[in-house]
């Protein structure tokens, strides 16, 4: 296991390089991203296997995501907190090359298009996903996802005292917040995003932008859906994870008509012991998933209900036998950000969290 | 800074987010409930008739009143569950047959369930959770009780073995629920006054919703044997008042008991039936919503004053879904006695007023298996579009139930 620890600052996401086998971009907020600077991290890792920082911005509001410049090497873009993406340039310092200036609330993801390569997508606590092109200060598209229907803000403030400050009164639960969106890697113009209200919603950028185009699902049961990724083998196939503690996978062909309460294909419970923040399938094989969680660790799956050609039928438990490869549990703190290495040996994942480390494990070696 | 603590909070609590009015398309709604009129027990119109032949009757009227896409299709009924105290097996042979009778497919299930008297409701509760995890996509649950035919036949205490009724524990459960009555209102220092007091309001309110129409969207005719129809329920009577009440002698206790025939429910009979559906399920077949389905729980007390039960599987189903008794627009708690149900109402501090608006049990009667149900059918014609509802009852042997329920 390789480490670096961030002093004074929590991790939230991390990405490795694509053009890069031992480079690494971290953001991270001061505070525990309550409140305060952000800043992101490059970090390279030297033949002697040490983490050093070769370059890193400091920004006015925390970061929650990063995304490299499919097309530029030097290029890599992060989520903010006051509602801004930024881009930067590894060769320089101190300041970004572009602002992206729409989102009306925190930024929480960012991910480039694999496939085009010409555009990324953006998602926001203001229940939003934009897409972009670097080119262009404007967007392209707004997408509004599946939006609650009666949804009925409910003041937290007669629940937990978080403050008595006068400002922090009208604080409400917006459930329409949209946790992360991801370009499909299969199809440039699919996107998917997970929010707040339990839905998963796919758009297909070559309809109009409205709601009668998208395909929704209620993911979690209601509670909210904090993550979503695409299989990179299986176009069909995608994982959420959420505040119900549990993975699943679902195949896009058996989501029904809108809004039908969708069946998952499989399901792990009990995986985590509390909310799970990121799930991540393998670059190198298409039944191998990760996943990060509040608990403090990260999990290395196999997806036991496909063997890669077809469906097996077969459920995952936490029972090693029954799918968990791997349990990593150095961290010490929420895990936030989790990234597949795409080089060398597979199986390498660069984790990060509230700890502020930044630890390198493989997921895949033992047992 | 408090907006994201406050997400993250949320994110490690998992609670119910507090939105009970959110629709999804996994809700269970009901399509349909309705019950029959309550007959006095021994003497009133139902006497001759058995529990079969009033499900038989009560349940082709409910199908009339649903629209075709289930009426003619009832084989998309996934389970019928069907709650009874008194008759054997809780009715589990001549239940299925009276369904089979109604026109419900042999390929539907049949399941018979008793929980005392709170076996309507714990029906209703069966069907929700087989939704809620997929086995069925629609079901029916249902209520009927004959204590005319039954409730004489039935000797709790017949076939209890010498070490049930030498263990202190277990021989509490055979202590007669009018003792049982006697002892919360004992312990909580219940008056005869409050309790007729109750029992009187209680009648007053049953009395004006029966001759106001307040029940007629509820209940439905069932036919004698004669053809006669009969649709008014016989328990309510005019000019009840807590003082003529107070000439009663007390029922238990005879010298310083305080709970009579008066402040107790009555001996009656009748039947009742909740169609549930999952919501996408119920939207694809256009039928009919009336209400939601929220939560359901029941809890266990000490079976010496079993009537606590509502005050505290209330509070439990309420933790549930992140209410509070305020938060709530009509409770109908049924009225086994009226000093347990005085308990109920005070130790949870709910207003009297939202309290079976159109009287309780010691009105209308209880006829113990169907009574979950019918307070179903009841709460939703009650509520006004978005109110939340709650219906609960204590159960014989000690133990309470409520669920929550939303008028759409």
């Amino acid at each position: 296991m390789l480490a670096y620890h961030m002093s004074g600052y929590s991790g939230y996401g991390v990405q490795y390089s694509p053009y890069f086998d031992n480079r690494l971009a971290v953001v991270s907020g001061s505070n525990f991203g309550l409140v305060g600077n952000g800043k992101l991290f490059v970090l390279d890792i030297d033949m002697h296997g040490k983490i050093h920082e070769s370059n890193s911005f400091l920004t006015q509001d925390c970061l929650f995501d990063v995304a490299w410049n499919e097309l530029h090497e030097n290029q890599v873009l992060v989520a903010q907190g006051d509602g801004t993406l930024r881009l930067f340039d590894t060769k320089l310092k101190q300041y970004p090359i572009a602002i992206f200036k729409e989102h009306q609330k925190e930024v929480f993801s960012c991910n480039w298009n694999l496939l085009s390569k010409q555009t990324f997508v953006s998602s926001s606590w203001d229940g939003t996903v934009k897409i972009w092109s670097p080119t262009r200060q404007q967007s392209l598209v707004t997408f509004l996802p599946h939006t609650l229907e009666n949804t009925k803000n409910v003041d937290i403030t007669t629940n937990v005292p978080l403050s008595n400050q006068k400002q922090h009164e009208g604080i409400s639960r917006n459930k329409n917040c949209i946790y992360q969106a991801q370009f499909s890697p299969h199809d440039p113009n699919l996107v998917m995003c997970c929010s707040g209200n339990s839905y998963t919603t796919l758009f297909d950028l070559r309809q109009p932008a409205h709601t009668g185009n998208q395909q929704s699902f209620l993911a979690h049961s209601g509670l909210e859906v904090l993550t979503c990724d695409f299989n990179k083998y299986r176009p069909y196939t995608v994982a959420t994870g959420g505040v119900d503690n549990t993975i699943r996978m679902w195949d896009l062909r058996m989501v029904g008509p809108n809004s039908s309460p969708a069946i998952c294909v499989n399901e792990i419970s009990g995986g985590h012991e509390l909310a799970v923040r990121k799930v991540s399938w393998s670059p190198h094989h298409s039944n191998v998933l990760l996943s990060t969680s509040y608990d403090m660790t990260c999990c290395v799956w196999q997806d036991l209900s496909a063997d890669g050609v077809k469906n097996t039928g077969r459920t995952n438990s936490i029972d090693p036998k029954q799918g968990c490869r791997f349990r990593f549990a150095q961290h010490t703190e929420f895990v936030y950000g989790a990234d597949w290495s795409l080089w060398g040996q597979p199986g390498f994942i660069a984790s990060t969290g509230w700890d502020g480390n930044v630890f390198i494990w493989n997921g895949l070696s033992l047992k | 800074m408090t907006e994201r603590l406050a997400k993250i909070k949320d994110h490690l609590t998992a609670e119910f987010s507090g939105n009970v009015h959110q629709t999804r398309p996994d809700d269970i709604v009901v399509v349909s409930a309705h019950r029959s009129a309550i007959a006095k027990g021994f003497k009133g119109s139902f006497k001759e008739l058995n529990t079969d032949y009033l499900l038989l009757q009560f349940l082709k009227e409910f199908f009339d009143e649903l629209p075709s896409e289930i009426s003619d299709h009832k084989e998309l009924i996934g389970e019928v569950t069907c709650g009874n105290v008194l008759n054997f097996g809780a009715g589990a042979t001549e239940h299925r047959s009276a369904c089979l009778a109604a026109g419900i497919p042999y390929t539907t299930p049949f399941v018979a369930v008793n929980r005392q008297c709170s076996s309507g409701l714990t029906a209703v509760n069966d069907i929700a959770n087989k939704i809620k995890v997929g086995q069925i996509d629609i079901g029916l649950a249902l209520g009927v009780e004959s204590m005319s035919k039954n409730y004489a036949k039935l000797n709790p205490l017949g076939s209890i073995s010498e070490e049930m009724k030498i263990d202190p524990r277990a021989k509490k459960c055979m202590i007669p629920m009018g003792f049982t009555n006697e002892n919360v209102a004992h312990m909580f220092s219940i008056t005869r006054d409050e309790q007729d007091e109750f029992a009187a309001n209680s009648y007053q309110k049953a009395e004006y919703a029966s001759s106001h129409g307040l029940f007629e969207d509820e209940i439905l005719p069932i036919t004698l044997q004669d053809g006669t129809k009969i649709l008014k329920d016989e328990g309510p009577r005019k000019n009840v008042t807590a003082q003529n009440l107070s000439a009663l002698k007390p029922a238990f206790i005879k010298d310083k008991g305080t709970t009579t025939a008066g402040n107790s429910s009555q001996i009656s009979d009748g039947v009742a039936g909740v169609l549930l559906a999952r919501r996408s399920t119920a939207d694809n077949l256009n039928l009919p919503i009336i209400g939601r389905y929220v939560a359901f729980q029941a809890v266990g007390v000490p079976p010496e004053i079993m009537g606590v039960g509502p005050a505290y599987a209330i509070p439990r189903v309420l933790k549930d879904v992140s209410l509070s008794v305020k938060d709530i627009d009509i409770f109908e708690i049924n009225e086994a006695f009226a000093a347990q149900a005085l308990y109920c109402i005070n130790k949870l501090g709910i207003d009297v007023k939202k309290v079976n608006p159109r009287g309780g049990a010691i009105a209308l009667g209880h006829p113990l298996g169907c009574t979950g149900a019918r307070q179903v059918a009841t709460i939703l014609r009650e509520l006004k579009s978005g109110q939340v509802g709650v219906v609960s009852m204590c159960i014989g042997t000690g133990m309470g139930a409520a669920a929550v329920f939303i008028k759409e």
